[in-house]
């Protein structure tokens, strides 16, 4: 499932490249896809990417790696929203008090 | 999911209000650009920043749109168009395209030397280059049809040599600048003669290069104004696939993938995007206060403004790798540097559509009504020919469209990038230099609109 790249994929010779090139440093470690050979940084988005790319082809310990990054995501993205919506407010309220100062 | 779609539904309202908030602060700035300077109730560095700070915003709204299925929906929304007058329609377009590039060249090079009533002029700037733009960014590229030089280049014989795959689109971007150049510089919009010779000499490189490479290859890479009307036709509604005339949403069909190929298409749309900035910025007055020093020290202006145009697009086309560099590093993905630089190009094409619009709306409207005297009486040389008045909230609508630009590349940029990262808060991170640099650029662009129009200083 895991493995080591130390090559890089990416045909660096060819001028048109397309979603399928990739490009991973010498000494990085790559989580690379079985069914489409795609390298991912870390673990969880190689499962995700799985679910999401290759949906019907998943076998089950697969499914529930998917499942279990899907949900680990899900409360990351519950902290960002909470972070864009302070930013939100502050840029709102900040432009409101400047506009009524000047 | 439902609370999910009730959330979005809650954030788009929100999205709305915050929009109008904008509309209103642009208004100020609008009256600005239309004369008097008292009228202006807020100061320009707020103003600025206000627009900077609502496509910033603009942003942080989109990035809660996190509905996978929502996103692909909205960009695959869509409907086959069929009808059997396809090829009528086809040929009365090429028809009408050929009398279009007849009447240039014959009132251009006979009819009467007035810009204001000559129809060579009033048809390329008004009626084209302003017009029919216009229509193909807000209904279809009618332009692949109407293109008077590809009707002449199918009938012409053809040597059929294989275009060169390494050259790719570089041609378009330099016939792109050395184009804007042209328009920039020389009077082309106030002598009709020395239109229809450029119009013909134009003519007679594109014809010549359909010759030797066959009008498919030479139309599809290397002509430059076929493919900015191909890249604002993407952005309209009414568009061409596989399976013929498509209806779909304005602008979603820019996150389509490989929709920009390659370095050269990229440096197509950055140039394409430069140039529209470029054109505003050589008539504010700081321009002509900035360069004022560098002619008086000797350095002929007929230099000054090909070096600009060369150092900005090389600038721009910095800045955006340079982002490119950026939204890798921080999505830590190991796509390589070209393909996020390809994906994330479309959207750059919206930019530019709202502000063509903000730039050419006003002027044709204005202009619309001595296009229709000219096209009736052609070598009548009136006195007086008809504009409209625009009215003072006029100016409004061009900052709302630059701001719109702005907020569709957001969206297409968000869509591409759920499109392309297995993680959303990694799609979302990977937006940030991207999304820095459109708030700098917009600022930049609202400040250009906001500028009284001064003539082209030094030439």
């Amino acid at each position: 499932m895991t493995d080591t790249a130390t090559q890089p994929v990416a045909d660096t010779a060819a001028t048109r490249t397309d979603d399928t090139a990739y490009d991973v440093p010498a000494d990085a470690t790559a989580h690379t896809c079985s069914y489409c050979g795609r390298p991912f940084a870390r673990e969880s988005w190689l499962a995700l990417h799985r679910g999401l790319a290759h949906p019907n082809e998943l076998d089950d310990e697969e499914i529930e790696a998917f499942r279990a990054a899907h949900d680990e995501e899900e409360e990351s993205l519950s902290t960002f929203r909470l972070q864009a919506l302070g930013a939100l407010v502050l840029i709102y309220f900040g432009f409101l008090m400047v506009y009524a100062l000047v | 999911m439902t609370s999910g779609r009730r959330r979005t539904v809650a954030l788009v309202v929100c999205g709305l209000g915050w929009l109008a908030a904008t509309g209103t602060a642009s208004a100020h700035g609008g009256s600005l650009a239309g004369g008097g300077r008292e009228s202006l109730t807020i100061p320009t560095w707020l103003f600025l920043s206000t627009g900077g700070a609502a496509v910033g915003a603009s942003f942080l709204l989109a990035s809660f749109v996190t509905d996978r299925a929502f996103i692909e929906r909205i960009h695959g929304w869509g409907r086959p168009l069929s009808g059997g007058f396809e090829g009528i329609l086809r040929l009365a377009g090429q028809v009408v395209g050929l009398a279009g590039l007849a009447a240039v060249l014959v009132v251009g090079f006979l009819g009467p030397t007035n810009a204001r009533t000559n129809l060579a002029i009033l048809l390329v700037w008004v009626g084209w280059w302003a017009g029919l733009a216009m229509t193909t960014y807000l209904v279809g590229n009618s332009w692949a049809t109407l293109n008077p030089f590809k009707t002449l280049a199918g009938i012409l014989p053809t040597l059929n040599r294989r275009y060169p795959a390494r050259v790719g689109s570089w041609p378009a971007v330099g016939g792109l600048l050395v184009l804007v150049w042209v328009e920039v510089v020389s009077p082309l919009a106030d002598q009709p003669r020395l239109l229809a010779s450029v119009v013909a000499g134009y003519g007679v490189a594109t014809l010549v290069g359909a010759f030797i490479f066959g009008p498919d290859d030479w139309f599809a890479h290397a002509d430059p104004v076929e493919r900015v009307f191909r890249y604002y036709g993407r952005f309209a509604p009414f568009g061409r696939d596989e399976d013929g005339l498509r209806l779909r949403l304005p602008g979603m069909d820019l996150s389509t993938p490989r929709l920009v190929d390659g370095p050269d298409e990229v440096a197509f749309v950055v140039a394409l995007l430069w140039v529209t900035t470029y054109d505003g910025l050589v008539t504010t007055p700081a321009w002509r206060d900035l360069t004022t020093p560098i002619v008086e020290s000797g350095v002929p202006p007929h230099l000054l403004y090909p070096v600009a145009l060369a150092i900005g697009f090389a600038f721009f086309l910095g800045v955006y790798r340079l982002a490119v560099r950026f939204a890798r590093d921080i999505s830590d993905t190991y796509l390589a540097p070209a393909v996020l630089a390809q994906r994330f190009a479309p959207p750059l094409v919206a930019i530019a559509v709202g502000y063509h619009f903000a730039h050419y709306l006003g002027y044709f409207l204005v202009l619309a009504p001595s296009l229709a005297i000219a096209l009736t009486s052609p070598f009548a040389n009136p006195a007086v020919v008809p504009t409209v008045d625009l009215p003072a909230w006029f100016g409004a609508l061009a900052l709302a469209s630059v701001i719109i630009g702005h907020l569709v590349a957001i969206w297409v940029a968000h869509a591409a990038a759920y499109d392309l990262f297995p993680a959303r808060l990694q799609a979302i991170r990977s937006q940030y230099p991207f999304i820095a640099v459109m708030v700098f650029y917009t600022m930049t662009s609202l400040w250009v609109v906001s500028q009284p129009e001064v003539a082209l200083p030094h030439l």
